[in-house]
């Protein structure tokens, strides 16, 4: 396709500029990270004096940085093995098979696009509260993995187009219903199952809210309530707010530039919701 | 059990259904339910009726908090909708015309999507701080000294500020959706376009926008539903009182104080009726998303159907 302008110097230039901005600011913050605490406040701007990993060692060593990362990354990986599973067999059965309220039920899955998870809190909490999970991440995990509705429809539109010979080859050969799912349809569902992977992964990541409701002993938090610890008293604090955010920003985004490509392409796939 | 047997699919279905129920459905109606009540959480529930509702109308000040919050979210709304979404577009269009550089640009402007919210706060305040900020030392470099302000703290300020924070970690994954669309209309179509002389900006215009205009409208209702539930920013800008005369407060941080408390008390009732008047609030929010969010399940329910 020969779509390209013939020369738009303007946008060219609003691209770099806006571009190197956000790259700007995250090296500023992490070159900020590696100064000590009263430079940062006494001395932001002047040259530095010293340049370490002081701060670091802060971190891991006395904020107990692993305890919040391990945290983050339990909630993560199950309630992404949760939601995974879960919406692919709820899609498989609504997408491949026919029976009546087929149509109703997908309705009744795609309800849950309008309500936010704020708009529920109260009951959540009092249903959590009952079941005595509060202060476990298991309240988070359970709640984060109810969030079907849009990793249902994405699969179910999948599930549907894909050829019924499959289904019957399958059957031929004897496999009963559940082997048929685990070894034929839920591996070639894996390109969808990866852009909903990843499209959950940054929600579950950086969910806020569920957590602040949830979560209350330090022992159980996860790293951006961590960072919320920090910053709120963020002149006594400025060098854990500066080496956490890096920490928990960095690594992450490295990451992200590496396989950017492909994460770009799994979130243009899942373009329903955000 | 024969017709169990014959119906494989409430096996794959019934877990789903289930968790899905009662986490995300069960809720809703819940709420509703608690709404009608006067209830602490703990103690007796009395049934009142629509009273919570005409108590959120008529005292003054929860009334005065309630249009204060709504007032932030549509301005947080409005901006979006006409600022980041048309930059959205344009951005979407430069990229898609593969303009050199774009696997850079794209990979940087979504970026942000990938910071915690805590962290996107903070960045805020190295940038914008009275005493640490580069934004302040950028005016002193320049010469406008007497411009410098402590950004981040001026009431008057607070939305904006939100807003610009919003702004830039949200942008991309709107760019990225955009994208996506454009990419999917047919060859032929730009190519009668390209034949036809349409300059790039016309293409754009007469051909790009009105082919991906669904896109477009389920993006705007994204960003409704997105800014009447926000949260996270104005909670860790200005704590759960909403900021300095609540000039960051929004509809969810409301609903969150009245339900779970902020150590200083509303008017006399609230305590006592934290369950009832804080799930009162969330049947108003659901009431002004629901309307704006049927349309967007009617639409994707269609894209699934073809």
């Amino acid at each position: 396709m020969r779509l390209r302008p013939k020369r738009t110097p303007v946008s060219a230039a609003i691209l770099w500029i806006y571009s190197l901005l956000t790259l700007l600011l995250l090296c500023y913050m992490t070159y900020q990270s590696l100064r000590p605490k009263k430079e940062l406040l006494s001395a932001t701007f002047a040259m530095p004096k010293q340049l370490g990993f002081g701060n670091f060692r802060k971190l891991f060593a006395e904020a107990g940085f692993f305890t919040y990362l391990l945290n983050s990354a339990g909630i993560l990986f199950a309630s992404l093995a949760l939601v995974v599973l879960l919406s692919t067999m709820v899609a498989y059965g609504i997408g491949k098979f026919n029976f009546r309220f087929k149509g109703g039920l997908l309705l009744y899955f795609l309800i849950g696009l309008m309500f936010p998870v704020q708009l529920g809190i109260v009951p959540i909490f009092l249903l959590i509260r009952d079941m005595h999970l509060l202060n476990s991440q298991w309240a988070v995990i359970l709640v984060l993995a109810s969030g079907l509705s849009m990793p249902v429809f994405l699969l179910t539109t999948f599930f549907a187009k894909l050829p019924h010979d499959l289904y019957e080859s399958a059957k031929i050969d004897g496999a009963g219903e559940w082997t048929t799912f685990m070894r034929v349809m839920f591996p070639l569902a894996s390109p969808v199952t990866f852009s909903v992977c990843i499209i959950m992964s940054m929600q579950i990541w950086n969910q806020f809210f569920v957590p602040l409701i949830f979560l209350q002993s330090e022992s159980r938090k996860t790293i951006p309530l961590m960072i919320m610890k920090f910053t709120t008293n963020v002149l006594y604090n400025m060098d854990l707010a500066l080496v956490g955010s890096v920490m928990a920003t960095v690594p992450l985004l490295i990451l992200f530039f590496f396989f950017s490509g492909r994460v770009i392409e799994g979130v243009a796939t899942g373009g329903v919701k955000g | 059990m024969a017709w169990i047997r014959s119906k494989p699919f409430i096996w794959f279905i019934l877990p789903g259904f289930l968790l899905y129920s009662l986490f995300s459905v069960y809720p809703i109606f819940s709420a509703i339910q608690i709404s009608l009540t006067r209830w602490d959480g703990i103690g007796k529930k009395t049934f009142v009726g629509f009273g919570n509702y005409g108590e959120l109308f008529s005292n003054p000040e929860l009334f005065r908090q309630l249009t204060n919050a709504l007032g932030h979210s549509a301005t947080i709304f409005a901006l979006n909708a006409l600022v980041v979404l048309p930059a959205q577009l344009y951005l979407a269009y430069l990229i898609y015309g593969k303009i050199r550089g774009h696997r850079f640009f794209q990979a940087m402007i979504f970026s942000p999507q990938f910071i915690a919210t805590p962290v996107i706060v903070f960045m805020g305040t190295l940038v914008f701080d009275g005493n640490i900020g580069v934004f302040n030392k950028l005016l002193e470099t320049v010469g406008l000294g007497g411009w410098t302000r402590p950004w981040m703290g001026l009431p008057e300020l607070g939305i904006y500020i939100v807003w610009l924070l919003v702004a830039w970690s949200g942008i991309g994954v709107g760019m990225i959706f955009f994208l996506g669309a454009m990419k999917m209309i047919s060859g032929e179509i730009i190519e009668a376009a390209l034949l036809d002389g349409a300059s790039y900006w016309g293409r754009f215009f007469r051909i790009v926008l009105p082919q991906i205009k669904t896109t477009i409208l389920n993006m705007l209702i994204l960003t409704y539903i997105f800014a009447m539930t926000l949260f996270d920013y104005s909670f860790i800008l200005g704590g759960a009182s909403g900021g300095i005369n609540r000039s960051v407060d929004v509809m969810a941080l409301f609903f969150y104080r009245i339900s779970f408390g902020d150590n200083s008390a509303v008017g006399g009732t609230t305590n006592v009726n934290a369950m009832g008047m804080g799930t009162t609030i969330a049947c108003v929010m659901f009431v002004i998303v629901f309307a704006v969010a049927l349309v967007q399940v009617a639409l994707t329910y269609r894209r699934a159907e073809d």
